[in-house]
């Protein structure tokens, strides 16, 4: 090679771009030319400069709060992805349809009136805040109650044996305002949620709700939601006796 | 997604400074290279499932560029044909005045870089400062591996001729 040509290769053997062969040929010629060592040594000072020059460049300190900051607010991929897709909605709309078909051939009113009537109990309970009206006699709970609510709850003062009236509360169950009976045997305390069935008459069942025993019943006169910690045997036969007493005529 | 999101974290964020570098080197004002960086990671952390593993130094300066060149062309009016910018070269506020003859020089220097190219500016401190190699730079630049060569050349004495100019009596 020429000495320009050889020359024209400076920058690609400082990147340590040459092949072998070429590596040699600009070794020896550095040896034997020293207006290309000068050349040289011009190079890697500019490449030691640029290094300095740019290196300055830092990012400031405050990126990295902010790009922290913003990179953690972005939605995650799953959420983003499937929330832009179309189908989501459609799909959406098609379950929802779904639940309310399902819902009008299989009321499922229970749970829901159960569930409330769960945390109307739990909250009596751990505000102490157990009765509004507090007597065992119905005579003075009922006109109480009557004069609070828009129907006349009835009122059993010992539904079962040892079981006795503490008092009543209003309460509200899906927007409506329930009589509440507190009955008390040793220590378990029953409620007795009882509204008119004005718009559905809730069916029977059974289920348990953090911890709670919940019953649903109902007849002509009263919904019934029961709330307790009884035992089943205790709370069958609670609602037996009861049932007794509301046939029989047995309330006030 | 938390797992993801620290090992984005644990992974990309200690090349911020390599990130800002390049987005500064590119559009130039500082404002706009701390937005560019702010974009990329955003992008980066939405396509984080499609990293598979390797230089993530590599890949998150890559998501910059592109970000920087989505920029440079949004912004296009000043910045595609790089005519010097008075507006853009004023030292700012934060720019500590060169004091000796060496920060001068320093300070030179980058006002010379600044005038090249971006393509140049781009290659040079990938090269430079990165350490890339001629095909890294090739198929990172989507170029023929024959013009990486020559345009580190033109890029270099283009920077050298610009240095010249300000500094007519060195290099």
């Amino acid at each position: 090679m020429k000495c320009e040509e050889i020359h024209h290769f400076i920058d690609a053997y400082l990147d340590g771009e040459l092949d072998s062969a070429q590596q040699m040929e600009v070794e020896q010629h550095l040896a034997d030319c020293p207006s290309f060592r000068s050349l040289l040594e011009e190079r890697q000072a500019f490449r030691a400069f640029f290094v300095a020059a740019v290196s300055d460049y830092k990012a400031p300190p405050q990126l990295e709060a902010k790009v922290l900051a913003a990179v953690r607010q972005v939605p995650t991929r799953r959420s983003v992805s499937l929330w832009q897709q179309p189908w989501i909605y459609a799909t959406a709309v098609v379950a929802l349809s779904v639940c309310l078909a399902l819902r009008m051939l299989f009321p499922d009113a229970e749970k829901e009136f159960a569930r409330q009537a769960v945390l109307r109990h739990s909250n009596s309970l751990s505000t102490s805040h157990l009765v509004e009206v507090a007597s065992p006699n119905p005579v003075v709970v009922k006109p109480w109650l009557t004069a609070r609510l828009d129907f006349a709850p009835p009122l059993v003062g010992s539904p079962a044996a040892g079981y006795s009236l503490v008092g009543g509360r209003v309460d509200e169950i899906e927007n409506r305002s329930v009589a509440t009976l507190v009955y008390k045997h040793d220590n378990d305390v029953v409620s007795l949620f009882c509204w008119p069935p004005d718009k559905e008459r809730l069916s029977t069942s059974e289920r348990s709700i953090e911890g709670y025993r919940v019953s649903t019943w109902s007849n002509a006169q009263c919904n019934y939601v029961l709330v307790s910690k009884l035992s089943d045997k205790a709370m069958h036969d609670f609602m037996d006796s009861f049932r007794v007493q509301i046939q029989s005529g047995a309330y006030l | 997604m938390r797992e993801q999101q620290a090992r984005f974290e644990e992974l990309v964020l200690p090349h911020l400074d390599a990130a800002y570098r390049l987005a500064r080197l590119l559009v130039k004002r500082d404002e706009d290279a701390q937005d560019i960086v702010q974009d990329a990671y955003i992008k980066a952390l939405k396509g984080f499932e499609r990293f598979r593993g390797g230089n993530a130094r590599a890949w998150i300066l890559m998501i910059v560029r592109n970000t920087a060149y989505t920029w440079l062309k949004k912004h296009s009016a000043d910045s595609d044909v790089i005519p010097f910018n008075e507006a853009v070269h004023q030292p700012s506020t934060e720019e500590v005045l060169p004091e000796s003859a060496y920060e001068e020089r320093l300070h030179q220097f980058r006002e010379a870089l600044a005038r090249l190219p971006v393509e140049f500016r781009e290659i040079l401190v990938l090269r430079e400062i990165e350490g890339w190699s001629y095909k890294e730079l090739a198929s990172a630049l989507k170029l023929p591996p024959g013009t990486v060569m020559s345009r580190l050349n033109r890029a270099r004495l283009h920077l050298r001729e610009e240095i010249a100019k300000l500094q007519p009596r060195e290099l």
